[in-house]
C-alpha cells in the first residue's frame, strides 16, 4: 500500500473524536447490487464473489473473503414489483441451522410474504473479518 | 497496471485496492449446478469485481486457503477462525484466464459435493455455460433440470 496511519482515534476540530476501531468494526465488508429478475446480473459489489440464484426469490451471497465466525450482522432491502421497497429475510432450511457460513449467507426476497424476483437487490454485512 | 505485492497484506485492504484500481469484469460464463433432488438447479452468477481480480492476479488467495477455512468450520466445536492469517499471508494467486477463474470459483463457491464427482453418479450435476444459453423465464427455470443427454467434454 503506498501509505499507512496507524491510530486509535480520530478527532474532528469541532464535531469530537472516535476511536478508529468504531470504523474498523462499523464498516460493511461485503455488499452487492444486484438485478434479481430474469438472468440474475451483479450492477456493483464489494468483496462479493459472486451470487448464486437458488430459485425464485432464494440467493445465496458468497463473499470473497472470510468472517470470523458465523455470529455477524446482516441486513438490506429490495424493490417490490410495485411502488414502495420489499424485505429481505434470512433463510434457512430447517428452523435450528443457520443462514449464515463464514463465507456466505442464504437470503429470501419477499413482497407481500410471498417470495418474488426484485430488479433492485442489496444485501451487506457488518462483522469482524478472519 | 501493475499489482503491488500484496503478500502479508490483509485481503481487505486488497480488495479495496482492486475496488479503486480495477474496472469491473461482467463474465459471460454461468455455472448450473444441481445440489438437492428436490431442489430446481442453482446459477452461480460470478462477481464482476472478483473477476477482475483473477484476471489482475495477485491479490487473491488460492482457494485450498478457503478450503481450509471450510475445514476449521465444519469442526463441531467451531467457535471462530484461528488461521484467518491463511487468507492474508498466503502468496496470492497469479493471473487467471477466465476459464480458470471460473474453475477458481466453482471450487470456492458450489458444494464440494457437486464440483468434485460432478461428472460421476447416472447424470450430469454441474454445466458451465453462457448466460446467453440460460432460459429467461423464471417459470421455466424453476423446473429446470440439467439435461440428461449432456456429453462431457474431455
Amino acid at each position: 500500500m503506498a501509505g499507512k496511519i496507524i491510530a486509535d482515534t480520530l478527532e474532528h476540530s469541532t464535531a469530537g473524536s472516535i476511536a478508529t476501531n468504531y470504523v474498523v468494526s462499523g464498516t460493511a465488508k461485503a455488499w452487492v447490487n444486484f438485478n434479481g429478475t430474469g438472468t440474475v446480473s451483479i450492477r456493483e459489489s464489494f468483496s462479493t464473489s459472486s451470487i448464486t440464484d437458488g430459485g425464485t426469490g432464494v440467493y445465496t451471497f458468497n463473499y470473497a473473503t472470510a468472517m470470523t465466525d458465523a455470529n455477524y450482522s446482516s441486513g438490506g432491502l429490495c424493490n417490490y414489483n410495485n411502488n414502495g421497497w420489499g424485505d429481505i429475510v434470512l433463510y434457512a432450511n430447517n428452523a435450528s441451522a443457520s443462514p449464515f457460513t463464514t463465507t456466505s449467507m442464504i437470503f429470501r426476497t419477499l413482497e407481500y410474504a410471498s417470495v418474488f424476483d426484485a430488479a433492485h437487490i442489496t444485501p451487506q454485512i457488518l462483522g469482524d473479518l478472519a | 497496471m501493475q499489482t503491488p505485492s500484496f503478500k502479508g497484506t490483509h485481503l481487505f485492504d486488497r480488495l479495496c485496492w482492486a475496488k479503486e484500481n480495477l474496472d469491473g469484469v461482467q463474465s459471460d460464463y454461468r455455472v448450473v449446478y444441481e445440489d438437492s433432488v428436490d431442489e430446481c438447479a442453482k446459477i452461480l452468477v460470478p462477481d464482476p469485481n472478483w473477476m477482475a481480480c483473477a484476471l489482475q492476479g495477485g491479490i487473491l488467495p488460492p482457494v485450498w486457503v478457503y478450503h481450509a477455512l471450510a475445514k476449521d468450520e465444519a469442526q463441531p466445536d467451531f467457535k471462530k477462525h484461528t488461521r484467518g492469517y491463511l487468507l492474508h499471508e498466503t502468496e496470492p494467486m497469479p493471473a487467471m484466464t477466465e476459464e480458470e477463474a471460473i474453475e477458481y470459483l466453482i471450487q470456492k463457491d458450489c458444494p464440494e459435493a457437486v464440483w468434485k464427482t460432478y461428472n460421476e453418479g447416472n447424470r450430469l450435476k454441474m454445466v458451465i455455460c453462457k448466460k446467453e444459453q440460460l432460459p429467461q423465464t423464471r417459470e421455466w427455470r424453476n423446473s429446470w433440470k440439467i439435461s440428461e443427454d449432456l456429453q462431457v467434454a474431455a
